[in-house]
């Protein structure tokens, strides 16, 4: 499992994970994403490249962007491939972090 | 017979090497890296699409993590038993044996769906595991076995 940031315009982080978010990839990035999601102001979560996503995973999704949300920051999620967005809507996370496939409208819901 | 000797002993000798039928697990979580492996050869032999091999990954993560965590509380070095058939043409059953104390991942009232569920149900430990055991296994089926427990999770297979 790999993590890597990048700062986009409009105080935009993107953080693109890349691998299987399974109990070991979650293991794998959540210190990461913590750090990330204490400055974060506006978090990407960039999931092209990720090929799984179990419950583990979506935890390690969730506890960062509460920690963004907690300080009135804003999250998205850009880009899961069919099966992982199956995942995401079954356990209900869409209804709190929104799902975007156009980068555009991602960065739009950011701001 | 320890457990690792066991795995070690069902590798199939014959010329055409098939995927074990059998896979055992320790109960701790590093075990759970073979399980992925033990799947994607599983996948190839029976030519599973990769919608329903998402959902295998899925429903064995949940299942056997579940067993691990709260089935024996996190004490290592019990087992957990994996076992694969193919009881029709276009069928693939796994079957989770434990010998935990009882524990009914069916049982009603476990699956709390709340319509706006809250951060804190995504973030107990296996929060929404049961859920998507539930919402991608094709059948589910539990059994209390006398000194512990059998889950089968049963996929069907486009024709």
């Amino acid at each position: 499992m790999q993590i890597s940031t990048q700062d986009l315009d409009g105080g935009v982080t993107r953080v693109e994970l890349d691998g299987r978010m399974d109990i070991a990839g979650a293991a794998a990035v959540d210190l990461k994403m913590n750090l990330i999601a204490g400055s974060a102001k506006k978090l990407l979560i960039d999931l092209q490249k990720v090929t799984f996503l179990g419950s583990m995973g979506l935890r390690s999704i969730v506890l960062p962007a509460r920690a963004v949300h907690s300080r009135g920051g804003k999250v998205v999620i850009f880009a899961p491939n069919e099966m992982v967005e199956g995942v995401l809507k079954a356990s209900g996370i869409d209804s709190l972090l929104p799902i975007h496939h156009d980068l555009a409208a991602a960065m739009a819901a950011l701001q | 017979m320890s457990i690792s000797s066991y795995s070690a002993a069902i590798m199939p000798a014959e010329d055409t090497v098939r995927p074990a039928p059998r896979l055992i697990l320790r109960s701790q979580l590093d075990d759970m890296a073979l399980l992925w492996p033990w799947v994607e050869a599983l996948v190839a032999e029976y030519a599973v699409p990769a919608d329903t091999a998402f959902a295998i990954h899925l429903c064995l993560e949940e299942a056997v993590s579940n067993v691990i965590r709260h089935g024996y509380s996190g004490e290592p070095s019990h087992a957990v038993t994996v076992d694969c058939a193919s009881p029709g043409e276009r069928n693939l059953v796994f079957t989770i044996e434990d010998q935990a104390p009882p524990f009914d991942p069916l049982a009603p009232g476990l699956i709390d769906e709340p319509a706006a569920p809250s951060p804190e149900d995504y973030l107990r430990p296996g929060g929404r595991g049961i859920l998507l055991l539930h919402k991608f296994a094709g059948s589910l089926a539990y059994e209390r076995l006398s000194g512990g427990n059998r889950l089968t999770i049963g996929f069907v297979l486009p024709g």
